[in-house]
């Protein structure tokens, strides 16, 4: 059966399909699929710790998947006599290319922002070949990090849960902030957080099992809270519960004025996020952009908010969606206590920390 | 297993499309068939490599086929120049799950239902400028394999740089071992092999830690010495020690032996029985391709029964298979339907031949089925006094023997006619068979054969039954006993009939020598007339 497991920030979803491949029997081939090159490196080194496995498991990027099992072994069954040379990663065949300069540079390179639909029609000249060999090579299938996958991505998707193998896809569609693809219409509808209306769909025509895994190991509950209030009810997302009960006199969520920032730097050497280069203009510290920070997982966290989050938290007024994103995955990489730096500390509705 | 194998500019191979038998392959031809050719090809898109070197390192202006270069050079600059020769070496594989990394459509077929490995020998797209140069420049009609690229992928194009791990060969060859370093390339890899990584580490370990303790012990004390000694002729200290280098690694030191001899001094039978062993002790369950040639060569009839008895353990459902062979007694044993015949590019099978003839000739270890196999033009004889006599009527015709016009004639022996004539039927050969009649109607013994036959291609012909049931009668029948006792040189007493009965051979070949013209019963004039 396909499985989606919808976790929170800290619900230890990578762990999840480390334990699984731990676990699994001798002989079962195991494919992990991730997005990012971090989060390849991350699943590789963890897994290498606990090798020997029983199981044959191999970790790939979403990328070499596509090229090698999808496109490499039938491309000429779509585009006779052409051959796969390697991937154009920046490269733009132009909005309005048709045929295979759409695909394939003219060294035979596929770009990258259309290798998702390349790999589906690949699949479909194929006459069901692809999946054929895909499945006797592997017996079940672990995509990571689900919920940055999109456009033609879900169509590849689709096929691999109509497959014999078991599909288990990992994510967090409040952490939806990579797209795959800048400019990928197809599926238009589904990018972002709306992935999970997908996978909704997908659940209702019995494909795909969706289980909610709402325990956060990392961010203690003040934190929590504070995540699951950036998005409104009318997401249906179910209430973090944590798992962090250890008190270390300064937990939860704070404001902090520009002047006291030295002081609490030293104190407790926070990680410091800010929404891009664009944000917290006035702030010298050593700031990490949000998206970048995915994963990471740290004691306490200092904020340089936009405009946008101050207006959230003085007003409550409701952010649009990737900023909503941005700052749950801001706040969720702390465990115990998250500042927030503004020029009038009292106005945001938090315990304002002085020295 | 290799369902299929494609060959295309390689040596003697112009093309060669073969697909193989599952478990057992037994090759066969005459000598330049490329049987050894065949095997080499198989090795060469397996592992890559020959002779334990990389394709592209050993890579030589003979590997292309000859005659595709010398069209290629003859009509460059024509009209009708054709394409820079290449090679290709295809190995289509069963569509089993554990091959499926290897499958795609890229092989030469296109089918995409295969999983399987080429190797290409191409123009580099690198010194396309240069290859160009050199041909304007009238060079000799040899390749410049410099500027070619060897191209080792498998059939979803991913290139490959070592065995894939899916497929394992072994390649059991009968030469003579009497190199330095004690064993051959094949062998080693076939112990390496055998040796778990554990116990390899072992191995090392200790052989390390013995070099070191020489180094540290007895050429210490030298070295000590030698420092005192040059001290005034050099001002570093010189000395002796152990080689560290990857040559000095225990596998070039280590050899293996057989009862305590080495290997390479182990007789070269024993060699080989040690080579198969090796082969079968491979891990079970792993695919294998196992290659062996010539497993005939310096082994006693005793050593090759026991040897191709356990060639026969090796094929199984896992393994498969490939031996060549000039021995009529290994192919019969290995089992005759196995066989794969080489012969100009277009290889024959004998899948369609029955389990029964093939157990029959399984039993007939010593009967020279190869002859009757290789034969461009064959007469089938009852025994030795006939072959005489059809090799005399043949010369008394034409002039020639008939092996001088490429004729073999092959007498019985144990062999029945329908056994022969079902193997001539699996290959398509020519052939034109003499039987007596035994007392039986011409009609009668016809009908057992008749579904092999084909007219103007194998015929069979019996004697006639009023003019005796043998060749001895039926020499009687048309030469009168005066002459005959004259040839034959006995006395007017004797009855030439009721002596040349008891003289089968003797007759013959006394009629052979004969200087006087010898008449032939119609059955063998008309065999002559059909193969001349």
């Amino acid at each position: 059966m396909n499985r989606l497991t919808l976790a929170v920030a800290g619900g230890r979803k990578t762990q999840s399909i480390v334990d699984h491949c731990r676990a699994a029997p001798k002989e079962r081939q195991i494919l992990v699929l991730t997005y990012t090159q971090n989060n390849q490196r991350e699943l590789s080194s963890r897994l290498a710790r606990y090798r020997p496995l029983q199981a044959q498991v191999e970790v790939m990027g979403w990328f070499s998947f596509l090229l090698g099992h999808w496109v490499r072994p039938f491309l000429p069954m779509r585009w006779p006599g052409r051959r796969l040379r390697g991937l154009n990663f920046e490269g733009d065949p132009g909005m309005f290319t048709i045929g295979e300069k759409r695909f394939l540079d003219d060294d035979g390179r596929a770009y990258k922002r259309h290798l998702a639909q390349l790999a589906l029609e690949t699949h479909q000249a194929s006459m069901g070949a692809v999946l054929n060999r895909l499945s006797r090579i592997y017996d079940e299938v672990h995509v990571d990090e689900v919920q940055d996958l999109n456009g033609y991505d879900l169509e590849v998707l689709a096929e691999l849960l109509d497959s014999p193998m078991d599909i288990h896809l990992v994510g967090d569609v409040r952490q939806a902030l990579i797209q795959t693809n800048v400019r990928d219409p197809k599926n238009k509808q589904y990018k972002g957080t709306s992935i999970k209306t997908w996978f909704d769909g997908h659940a209702q025509r019995k494909t795909l099992e969706i289980a909610d895994a709402s325990v956060t190991w990392r961010s203690n509950q003040l934190i929590a809270d504070f995540a699951d209030s950036i998005f409104d009810a009318s997401w249906g997302f179910s209430k973090t519960v944590s798992e962090n009960s250890i008190v270390t006199g300064h937990d939860g969520l704070f404001a902090l004025a520009p002047k006291d920032v030295d002081e609490y730097m030293a104190r407790f050497d926070p990680l410091c996020l800010r929404h891009s280069v664009a944000s917290a203009k006035g702030l010298d510290l050593p700031f990490m952009n949000f998206a970048v920070a995915k994963g990471l997982s740290r004691d306490r966290v200092l904020i340089g908010p936009t405009g946008g989050i101050i207006d959230f938290l003085t007003k409550g007024k409701p952010m649009g969606e990737l900023a909503s994103c941005s700052l749950y995955v801001a706040v969720t990489r702390a465990r115990f206590s998250v500042a927030f730096v503004a020029d009038d500390p009292s106005r945001l509705g938090l315990p304002v920390w002085m020295p | 297993m290799i369902n299929r194998i494609i060959v295309k500019g390689y040596r003697r191979f112009g093309t060669l499309d073969i697909s193989p038998n599952a478990g057992m392959n037994i090759i066969v031809g005459d000598n330049e068939s490329g049987k050894s050719t065949l095997l080499e090809a198989v090795a060469l898109a397996l592992t890559g490599k020959v002779n334990g070197r990389w394709a592209s390192e050993e890579l030589s202006p003979f590997w292309f086929n000859q005659a595709r270069v010398a069209e290629f050079f003859a009509k460059y600059g024509t009209d009708d120049q054709v394409a820079l020769p290449e090679i290709l070496i295809e190995l289509y594989l069963a569509d089993r799950d554990e091959f499926q990394r290897l499958r795609g459509v890229h092989n030469s077929l296109q089918t995409p239902e295969c999983p399987g490995v080429r190797l290409r020998v191409v123009p580099s797209d690198q010194y396309a400028e240069e290859f160009e140069a050199y041909l304007q420049d009238s060079p000799p009609a040899i390749l410049p394999v410099e500027f070619y690229t060897v191209d080792w992928r498998d059939f979803a194009d991913n290139p490959l740089t070592q065995r894939p791990k899916e497929l394992a060969a072994s390649f059991i060859d009968s030469r003579t071992i009497r190199s330095t370093s004690g064993v051959d390339y094949h062998t080693r890899e076939m112990l390496a092999e055998n040796i778990d990584p554990k116990e390899r580490a072992r191995i090392a370990i200790a052989h390390r830690k013995s070099r070191q303790e020489l180094t540290e012990g007895t050429l210490a004390e030298i070295n000590a010495r030698l420092a005192k000694e040059h001290s005034s002729l050099h001002d570093r200290p010189i000395g002796l020690q152990m080689d560290q280098s990857a040559r000095a690694s225990w596998e070039s030191g280590i050899v293996p032996q057989v009862d305590d001899i080495p290997f390479a001094m182990a007789g070269q039978g024993q060699q080989a029985a040690i080579k198969v062993a090796l082969a079968m002790s491979r891990t079970s369950g792993t695919s294998t391709f196992i290659l062996i040639e010539e497993p005939e060569n310096h082994l006693s009839h005793t050593s090759l029964t026991k040897l191709i008895a356990r060639i026969e353990g090796l094929a199984s459902d896992d393994q498969q298979l490939f031996v060549t062979t000039h021995s009529s007694f290994v192919l019969n044993r290995l089992g005759v339907d196995k066989l794969v015949l080489l012969h100009d590019e277009t290889p024959a099978k004998l899948e369609d031949l029955g389990e029964d003839t093939a157990a029959y000739f399984r039993k007939l270890a010593g009967y020279d089925t190869l002859r009757l196999v290789l034969a461009r033009k064959l007469a089938l004889v009852e025994g030795p006094s006939d072959t005489i006599a059809l090799e005399r009527a043949y010369k008394d015709a034409t002039g020639r023997l008939p092996s001088e016009d490429g004729i073999d004639i092959i007498s019985m022996g144990g062999l029945t006619f329908k056994r022969a004539l079902e193997l001539c039927a699996c290959l398509d050969r020519q052939a034109v068979a003499l039987q007596d009649n035994d007392d039986r109607s011409q009609a009668e013994v016809l009908s057992e054969v008749d579904h092999l036959l084909v007219p103007g291609k194998r015929i069979m012909l019996v004697s006639d039954p009023a003019k005796g049931k043998t060749l001895e009668p039926q020499m009687c029948s048309v030469n009168d006993d005066k002459t005959l006792r004259r040839v034959l040189g006995i006395t007017d007493r004797a009855k030439p009939v009721t002596w040349m009965t008891n003289n089968k051979t003797e007759w013959a070949l006394r009629v052979l020598d004969a200087s006087e013209t010898i008449a032939f019963p119609d059955y063998i004039t008309e065999a002559v007339g059909l193969l001349r």
